[in-house]
């Protein structure tokens, strides 16, 4: 395993993207040192802002104590990323494959743009999971991402694709514009979830406290998916899904065509 | 030859390569999953007139589906990709989609996939709903009990069928009981079914016929009945024939069915008024592959 170490005092933010086992397979901790990174907008060597160990290049260790490292594992593509601490904005961005595991808490915009591979987050997310990068049309394209903890509004926001599962709650427009794929919060969340939905599923484990006035009621159905979805879920984020199969389905939003569904325990 | 008192014929069975693939049907009980699983593969004996030849693999328990729920393992096999596609999508159709609480799911892996959900997805006329989990498609369709879930496409398999040994006894409850008997052994055996009804064929052809219309005509060497009159394969001793046709996903699964059925039917032996065992075979021109009944007893 190769690990970064933040230097103590480190001030400011540094951007990790490109920083990933692949690039730094091959590499010696002095070749290491020498690559160049982005700290508070001027190019520094990596050398400076964290101690460099050499190891197994197909796992990557990153130890920090504050949330200043944005786009970690942005672009990963193979390969484990493990993050001690927490991480800032940005992380797992364009994932296409691997695994992120962040050990603290995320910042802002985890998974955005994400193609592929797993995130697992062991504390709470930031806004705008999974979220349409600033500028780009559609968010979370494929993947999964797993969050033990809560995360903040927005989380899912144009998702076209892909799983994500969260333990704790979810800020207000959980889901919100939501294309297609499967969001699954355990907990609470905010108002107005699925505002915007066009298709896809929000799985919710409480009944929200208020849906869209543009959602129906269909009433209480059992679904199969949902026994597909829990033994798959099963095996990434334990209990995470309501038990059993049969669900109040909300339909909606009726505003954006309707094909989209909120399911809650019935 | 002789096992048990069993006279074991210096020949062979001769099978042929055929396309074949597995689903996995999934239901609120195994009573529902079977009764989609008899229905889809039912009518399925022989390609000769049938399109396939398909059955039960096995029973699955609720640990070993992708929902959590009890099922069964399907096994179809067809001369042609085309064909099994065909015939795959109608009995899907026909016989999973309609049957209560019923959900179906790809059994094989494989490069080359057949449309399972693919197309019967449109029966949901624009309220279907795709979701991919792991990589695999699923479509979720809405019907009047909930909603139809279907794995997009299975995956085709190089498979082998038309495997076979007779059985030749005393009497016809004789044969019958040493049958049912290998049938029970061979469905032990993972990738192979005996896809006749009850796994038992009464009804042995040899290719050809005086009739041009018809491409096989009955056995007569094995026919009781056409002794003396017939070029007989049959000893004045032998009242019945039965024939256990086996279709296997590969050569392994084959030899291994084949041979717990020769030896379930060895085990009731001469005393169980077994006489003897032999195979059908069309002199080697037709089949690639061929199983001698004695190397396989060896």
């Amino acid at each position: 395993m190769t690990t970064l170490t933040l230097r103590e005092g480190v001030p400011g933010r540094v951007d990790l993207a490109g920083i990933l086992p692949d690039t730094l397979a091959g590499l010696a901790p002095a070749a290491i040192s020498t690559l160049s990174l982005e700290h508070d907008g001027r190019r520094v060597a990596l050398g400076e802002l964290f101690e460099v160990e050499g190891g197994d290049p197909d796992t990557l260790l990153i130890q920090c104590d504050r949330a200043c490292l944005d786009n970690l594992g942005a672009g990963l593509g193979r390969g484990r990323l493990i993050v001690e601490g927490p991480a800032g904005d940005g992380a797992g961005r364009a994932m296409s494959g691997g695994q992120l595991l962040l050990g603290g808490d995320a910042g802002d915009f985890l998974a955005s743009a994400m193609r592929g591979g797993t995130i697992h987050v062991a504390g709470n997310v930031g806004d705008w999971l999974g979220a349409a990068p600033i500028g780009e049309r559609t968010g979370m394209a494929g993947g999964v991402v797993a969050v033990a903890g809560s995360v903040g509004a927005r989380a899912g926001d144009r998702m076209r694709r892909g799983l994500i599962l969260i333990r704790g709650q979810a800020g207000e427009y959980c889901g919100s514009r939501l294309l297609a794929g499967t969001l699954v919060v355990a907990g609470g969340c905010g108002a107005l979830a699925g505002f915007g939905l066009r298709r896809g599923t929000l799985v919710l484990g409480r009944p929200p406290l208020h849906l869209p006035a543009t959602f129906n009621d269909a009433g209480p159905v059992e679904l199969t998916y949902l026994g597909l979805l829990g033994r798959h879920a099963e095996g990434i984020l334990p209990s995470v899904l309501p038990t059993g199969t049969r669900v109040r389905r909300y339909v909606g939003d009726l505003a954006f065509g309707g094909k989209g569904e909120v399911l809650v325990p019935a | 030859m002789i096992l048990n008192g069993v006279a074991i014929d210096d020949t062979y069975a001769e099978a042929f390569g055929m396309k074949a693939t597995r689903i996995l049907i999934t239901a609120d009980s195994m009573t529902w999953a079977r009764h989609a699983a008899t229905a889809a593969f039912g009518f399925a004996t022989s390609v000769i007139a049938c399109g396939c030849e398909a059955g039960i693999e096995r029973e699955l328990a609720t640990e070993e589906t992708p929902d959590g729920r009890p099922g069964v393992a399907g096994l179809l096999f067809a001369v042609s990709t085309k064909e099994l596609a065909k015939q795959l999508e109608r009995r899907v159709g026909q016989c999973v989609l309609t049957c209560p609480g019923t959900a179906v799911f790809a059994g094989s892996d494989g490069e080359e996939r057949l449309p399972l959900g693919k197309n019967l997805r449109y029966f949901g006329d624009g309220w279907q709903m795709s979701k991919v989990l792991a990589g695999r498609r699923y479509w979720r369709i809405p019907v009047m009990d909930g909603e139809f879930l279907a794995e997009e496409s299975s995956g085709l398999l190089r498979a082998i069928g038309g495997g076979n040994f007779l059985v030749l006894a005393r009497s016809r409850g004789q044969a019958l009981a040493a049958c049912e008997a290998a049938v029970a052994a061979v469905a032990r055996v993972p990738g192979a079914i005996t896809p006749f009804p009850g796994g038992v064929v009464r009804s042995g052809s040899k290719v050809g016929s005086r009739y041009k219309t018809l491409p096989a005509s009955t056995n007569d060497a094995f026919c009781p009945t056409l002794r003396g009159v017939s070029n007989s394969e049959l000893g004045p001793e032998v009242e019945a024939v039965l024939e256990i046709v086996i279709d296997a996903l590969d050569d392994a699964s084959m030899k291994a069915a084949m041979l717990a059925g020769l030896h379930a039917v060895c085990a009731v032996g001469a005393a169980g008024g077994i006489v003897r065992l032999s195979a059908g075979n069309y002199g080697g021109k037709l089949g690639q592959f061929h199983y001698r009944l004695r190397e396989l007893l060896a």
